[in-house]
């Protein structure tokens, strides 16, 4: 399975996780996104919308992360804990999915990269998105230990990738005990965190932020 | 079925589709955002996230538009078409989904809202994303009739209750012949447009009062 990312992005390390935790092979690509290489032919051919994470997994290309987790958890996974068949809980697993990309990511994207990116000034009104986001999350996980109820699922390993992207930016975690609390279990018991974490902070380093 | 919803909002109206599409009837509850009745104590009980649209299924609350299309269509569908149990073609639409939400209707709200909401310049920066976003659904629709293949899912409800929305602002389909083709067909085959129309015609009123001029 082709595998094309960069290891700073968030989205890309949840796939590279979860690859862990279904024991999937991986062969990695990296893409330069500031040397414009996700913008090259040979790639737009495989995703037109030329983003990172993309899979080709046997000629199947796919792009999207969560996307690529559902698809990942229930093409391999031995059986359906990561991505529940019950419809209830497969739906709470798809709610926390999009607050991720539509909700946390997204305050993530409007306060900490248009600083880094496009060098903005800090925006306090963003910085109250981020706050709220994580008030959210940590309401999510009264009374249980996993973001989607009581069993780990690919909405903690996609929010692993996030939560840990903000606090490698600064964002105080522990002032939300219940995303603390979640965030040092989820560490210990979704394989490839660590290694993950390294690459991240060395391709942040080199970013000189 | 308890539906919290405002008749304008795009992601209910595909959420009112879908449920036409399934015969599933809705327990329709307007709720006023713009006079705080999400924040009132009943329904963040209810939806601690205090978004719309949320359900309430016997019990069972859920929210985030595209978490609720697709259980909707897994719970009450007589068949699977809408959102094929198989992998690759679940994958896809799912991607069209992600799509819709962080790309599409995210560049909807990036140029639009500070221009309605905070009285903010138009950022022509934004309004290239959008360009970029019906530039990639073009893509996307190449040789095909719908979103994610050759039948219509669930991807196409989402992707019509934003593109409709985007037709309030006066922006031109034609530059995209082939969403400009699927945006017509859509129309005719998809359940629930007639009403999804109403509540576009409901942003519509809400745009022109503030944008007057366009």
């Amino acid at each position: 399975m082709d595998f094309y990312y960069a290891p700073a992005s968030a989205p890309c390390r949840a796939i590279l996780m979860a690859a862990k935790t279904l024991g999937i092979e991986l062969n990695k690509k990296l893409l330069s996104l500031p040397e414009g290489e996700h913008l090259k032919p040979e790639f737009v051919k495989i995703n037109p919308q030329h983003t990172i994470p993309t899979i080709v997994d046997n000629g199947f290309a796919l792009w999207e992360s969560r996307a690529i987790l559902v698809y990942l958890a229930q093409k391999f996974g031995k059986d359906d804990s990561l991505f529940p068949k019950d419809l209830q809980k497969q739906a709470v697993v798809n709610q926390r999915l999009y607050f991720d990309s539509g909700v946390l990511m997204k305050a993530f994207a409007d306060y900490y990269v248009v600083q880094y990116l496009l060098k903005q000034p800090a925006d306090p009104e963003k910085f109250k998105k981020c706050e709220e986001a994580f008030s959210f999350f940590n309401t999510f996980l009264e009374g249980q230990l996993y973001a989607a109820g009581d069993k780990l699922t690919v909405a903690d390993i996609s929010l692993l990738a996030s939560v840990s992207t903000f606090e490698a930016l600064g964002f105080k975690i522990s002032e939300y005990p219940n995303v603390d609390k979640w965030y040092a279990n989820a560490k210990k018991v979704i394989p490839g965190f660590a290694e993950t974490w390294e690459s991240m902070q060395e391709a942040l380093a080199n970013l000189k932020l | 079925m308890d539906f919290y919803y405002l008749a304008g909002s795009a992601p209910c109206r595909a959420v009112i589709m879908t449920a036409k599409a399934l015969g599933v009837e809705l327990n329709k509850k307007v709720l006023n955002l713009m006079e705080g009745e999400h924040l009132k104590p009943e329904f963040v009980k209810i939806n601690p996230q205090h978004t719309i649209p949320t359900i309430v299924d016997d019990g069972f609350v859920l929210w985030e538009s595209r978490a609720i299309l697709v259980y909707l269509v897994e719970k009450y569908g007589k068949d699977d078409s809408l959102y094929p149990k198989d992998p690759e073609q679940q994958a896809v639409i799912n991607q069209r989904l992600y799509f819709d939400m962080g790309t599409l209707y995210k560049s909807f709200a990036d140029y639009y809202y500070p221009q309605l909401m905070y009285n903010k310049p138009a950022d022509p920066e934004a309004y290239k994303k959008i360009q970029d976003a019906f530039g990639f659904l073009n893509t996307f629709l190449e040789g095909q009739d719908y979103m994610a293949g050759s039948q219509l899912t669930i991807a196409d409800i989402s992707l019509l209750a934003t593109v409709s929305t985007f037709t309030v602002t006066g922006f031109q389909l034609s530059d995209y012949p082939n969403v400009e083709k699927w945006y017509e067909n859509a129309q005719t085959v998809t359940p629930g447009w007639d009403e999804n129309w109403e509540g576009v015609l409901e942003t519509k009123k809400w745009f022109e009062a503030k944008f007057p001029s366009k």
